[in-house]
């Protein structure tokens, strides 16, 4: 075998005295090219999987066996089209590669996962791998999507030409898992031969600064070419070097050669990627055949229609009126089960016990608190099914691209809405896939505007509010999905507002860029969508079992305690006065402009830690307040509270206020963490905290003023 | 050497009727944006097939279908080929 002249080959027999430690894979490729799903099958483990790409941003790993039953190290990464990284998940790719994180062990073999049906575009990553003289195994996925666009790929002629092993595969079928788990349970792979002809007048930049890094910044030779390479590739050689900032030495080098080619006019990246290319296009010479003329594919017709300029966006506002239609409209049968159920336990357990505090804790503090809460897991349930159906068939790419126009009038392109569209479901998630904005200031603004996208945390408190406003039957589902669907667009209003303010003051930056691939259309995976569901219903209820619970017996007992001196004393007047009551009447001349009293207050303070907690906050006040012997509905105690002087609380327009808080209110512990943990500082999450429900008290105090100056 | 635009019928690819295919003959984007294109596969001689947009346009490159926003659209220069052509 000839090996290029920077490659070593390994010994033939590992020493005597070498650990025997498992070997490490990491598992590279293009964006949605089938990672994830094949880490899966591998694993055995169930990341997350979707149609689109930037699914995964961080790293991932798990165990897998050899066939001798010895364990394998597998390390799944997100999806990057060349190792010059360009946003913060494919920098994740080149620093695990590299060996610059000191939280993985470098890779001791690669497998480069390709799709095979845009074979040449997936090569160009996986030469750049080989370029590291490391074992790669290449397992070509996708064989079956190939075969429909008239592609006939020969595994075994990309065999041949590169001397490494080439598995066919279709990773969601589970094919070709045996014969790529064979291959990697080799002792020893062979090395690819990788020979490719550099660009004469790049050639001897590169041997220079391969010398450079590998003796001035402390380069092992392999990495030292790789890295030679990309700085050769990308215009800025910072965001190459990364977290190992490059030496003065070689800074020096790369400035003279730089200065030198724009002195003679020669486009040196340029040069360098389409040598790789014309490396590829021989490479493939005799692997691809095409076997016949395909018209335009039926993605291509979906797409006529999904992204046009007018029927794209009839589609979209058709998907999200369905969507909040069947929140209402599915959900109502099993809410209405549980709801009985919940109340019906309740009564039993009145029944059952004696009179006292212990009966009192467990009747409105942990089943008003956690049964007020666990009744709205349908509309959970069904919100994620929708947000999985959308990413399993590849339309969020789609919503990317419709959005793109709206999205660069106020200066962020549609890139920023996939983040912005998974926030829908939850911030968190939301803001990790932010990593896959390349623009720094891009991203910092949707992270600043992203909880502003309703989540399923507001979805129990809208559904009370809509309940408590409209009892009963007396609205068709229609109505109140209109409702909902408002405070939806409220949210997103609020997004396209503080991202066009952000961007002219704080994160000036010039419009970038966007080039986004947009994925074949994909039946829906049912049974993902489905374990996703279920995972993440499972989270509700987890949540309700812990935290909501938590903070609902310690709420009971700030609400119960200290006792009144009068035993005689009504409900409300022990509450006034118990430890929760002084925290609520502190509260309320600051909220009192919005409609609202020390009651809701309390649920105010105790839903910073997440905002459905406003709901079992108000079933543990309501609860202790109709201090009888009947469990009633929440909605019917918030209709019966009222004001001191006589007055209902909860008036329509308070309702409608405190929907509005809730839409732009920052309420959740957890994202403030996750903000805080994506821009490694304080100041951003601070910063969110305070224009959020800034916003959210001066829009209510405005809303609510003049629905009074009204007569409502 | 005046720029190649000058020299042939160039049209930047938004301006490329839906249905139409063309080659891609120059990158007129900051030097950044030009290699992220080239790296993806579709730098100069590609052909491209647009399938729908105009402020927002979407490609056909190499069997990938490419969202461009309208910068980045207005960036690629592109010949248009002859319809008995594609």
């Amino acid at each position: 075998m000839n090996l290029p002249s920077h490659i070593t080959p390994p010994p033939r027999r590992r020493p005597a005295s070498a650990p025997d430690r498992a070997p490490v894979y990491a598992i590279v490729g293009n964006p949605n090219c089938g990672k994830t799903t094949l880490f899966n099958a591998l694993t055995g483990l169930r990341q997350k999987v979707g149609n689109y790409p930037g699914v995964t941003v961080e790293k991932k790993v798990g165990t897998t066996w050899s066939q001798h039953g010895r364990p394998i190290q597998i390390i799944d990464l997100p999806g990057a089209y060349s190792l010059a990284a360009r946003s913060p998940d494919e920098a994740v790719l080149r620093d695990v590669l590299f060996g610059r994180r000191e939280d993985t062990p470098q890779p001791d073999r690669i497998i480069c996962v390709v799709d095979a049906a845009n074979l040449e575009r997936n090569l160009y990553l996986v030469h750049q791998i080989l370029d590291l003289g490391r074992p790669v195994i290449i397992a070509l996925n996708m064989m079956d999507m190939a075969a429909t666009a008239g592609l006939k790929v020969d595994p075994a002629e990309l065999e041949g030409e590169l001397g490494i092993p080439v598995i066919a595969c279709e990773a969601v079928h589970g094919r070709g898992l045996v014969e790529l788990k064979l291959a990697m349970s080799r002792v020893e792979l062979p090395l690819a031969r990788h020979r490719w002809d550099l660009p004469g007048p790049v050639a001897p930049a590169v041997t220079e600064l391969q010398a450079s890094l590998r003796d001035n910044d402390d380069r092992s030779p392999l990495i030292a070419r790789a890295e030679a390479l990309l700085l050769l590739t990308d215009f800025d050689a910072v965001r190459v070097a990364g977290s190992r900032p490059l030496s003065a030495r070689t800074h020096q080098i790369l400035d003279q050669w730089r200065q030198r080619w724009e002195t003679e006019g020669t486009d040196w990246s340029g040069l360098l990627i389409r040598s790789r290319y014309d490396a590829i296009g021989l490479l493939c010479r005799d692997v691809i055949v095409r076997t016949r003329e395909t018209g335009p594919s039926r993605s291509d017709q979906i797409d006529a229609v999904l992204c046009h300029s007018v029927w794209g966006w009839a589609v979209f506002a058709v998907i999200m009126a369905a969507l909040f239609f069947s929140i209402f409209s599915l959900a109502e049968s099993p809410m209405n089960f549980i709801d009985e159920q919940v109340a019906s336990f309740g009564g039993w357990v009145k029944g059952q016990m004696a009179p006292g505090d212990l009966r009192d804790l467990l009747t409105d503090g942990v089943i008003g608190g956690v049964g007020g809460i666990v009744i709205f897991l349908p509309q959970i349930l069904i919100l994620f099914f929708f947000v999985g159906l959308l990413e399993s068939t590849g339309y969020m790419a789609r919503a990317a691209f419709i959005m793109d126009r709206p999205m660069s009038k106020v200066g962020l392109n549609g890139r920023s809405f996939i983040p912005l569209l998974g926030s829908y479901a939850c911030a968190i998630p939301g803001i990790m896939a932010t990593r896959t904005i390349e623009n720094a200031r891009d991203r910092l603004v949707t992270i600043l505007v992203a909880p502003l996208m309703s989540c399923s945390a507001r979805l129990p408190v809208y559904l009370l509010m809509i309940a408590t406003l409209l009892p009963g039957n007396t609205m068709p589902a229609v109505t109140k999905a209109a409702i909902m669907l408002s405070m939806y667009a409220l949210g997103t209003t609020g997004v396209f507002f503080f991202a066009w303010l952000f961007k002219r003051t704080l994160f000036k930056s010039a419009p970038q860029h966007m080039i986004m691939e947009l994925p074949p259309y994909q039946p829906p995976r049912l049974k993902e969508i489905l374990r996703h569901m279920f995972e993440r219903g499972w989270l509700f209820l987890k949540n309700a079992g812990t935290i909501i619970l938590g903070i609902s017996i310690v709420l009971w007992f700030l609400t119960a305690y200290p006792k009144h001196p009068n035993p005689a004393a009504t409900a409300t007047e022990q509450i006034a006065q118990s430890f929760a009551g002084r925290a609520g009447h502190l509260l309320e001349p600051v909220i009192k402009p919005l409609g609202f009293d020390w009651r809701i207050g309390i649920g105010l303070i105790t839903s910073f830690a997440a905002r459905e907690v406003f709901v079992s906050s108000m079933g543990v006040i309501f609860g202790v307040e109709s201090a009888n012997d009947d469990t009633t509905p929440l909605r019917d105690a918030l209709r019966a509270s009222h004001w001191p002087g006589g007055a209902p609380l909860f008036t329509p327009l308070v309702c409608l206020v405190l929907m509005v808080y809730y839409v732009f209110a920052m309420q959740c512990m957890s994202t403030v963490a996750v903000v805080k943990r994506e821009t490694n500082s304080w100041r951003w999450p601070l910063f969110q905290i305070a224009y959020m429900t800034g916003t959210a008290w001066l829009v209510c105090f405005i809303f609510y003023q003049a629905g009074r100056a009204l007569g409502y | 050497m005046p720029p190649l635009s000058s020299l042939k019928n160039l049209i930047p690819v938004c301006q490329l009727p839906a249905g139409a295919s063309a080659r891609i003959c120059e990158l007129t984007g900051d030097d950044s944006f030009c290699q992220r294109v080239r790296e993806m596969g579709f730098g100069e001689a590609a052909l491209v097939t647009k399938i729908s947009g105009s402020s927002t346009s979407l490609c056909l490159v190499k069997g990938t279908r490419i969202a461009l926003n309208h910068r980045a659209a207005m960036s690629i220069l592109v010949e248009p080929l002859p319809a008995n052509a594609r």
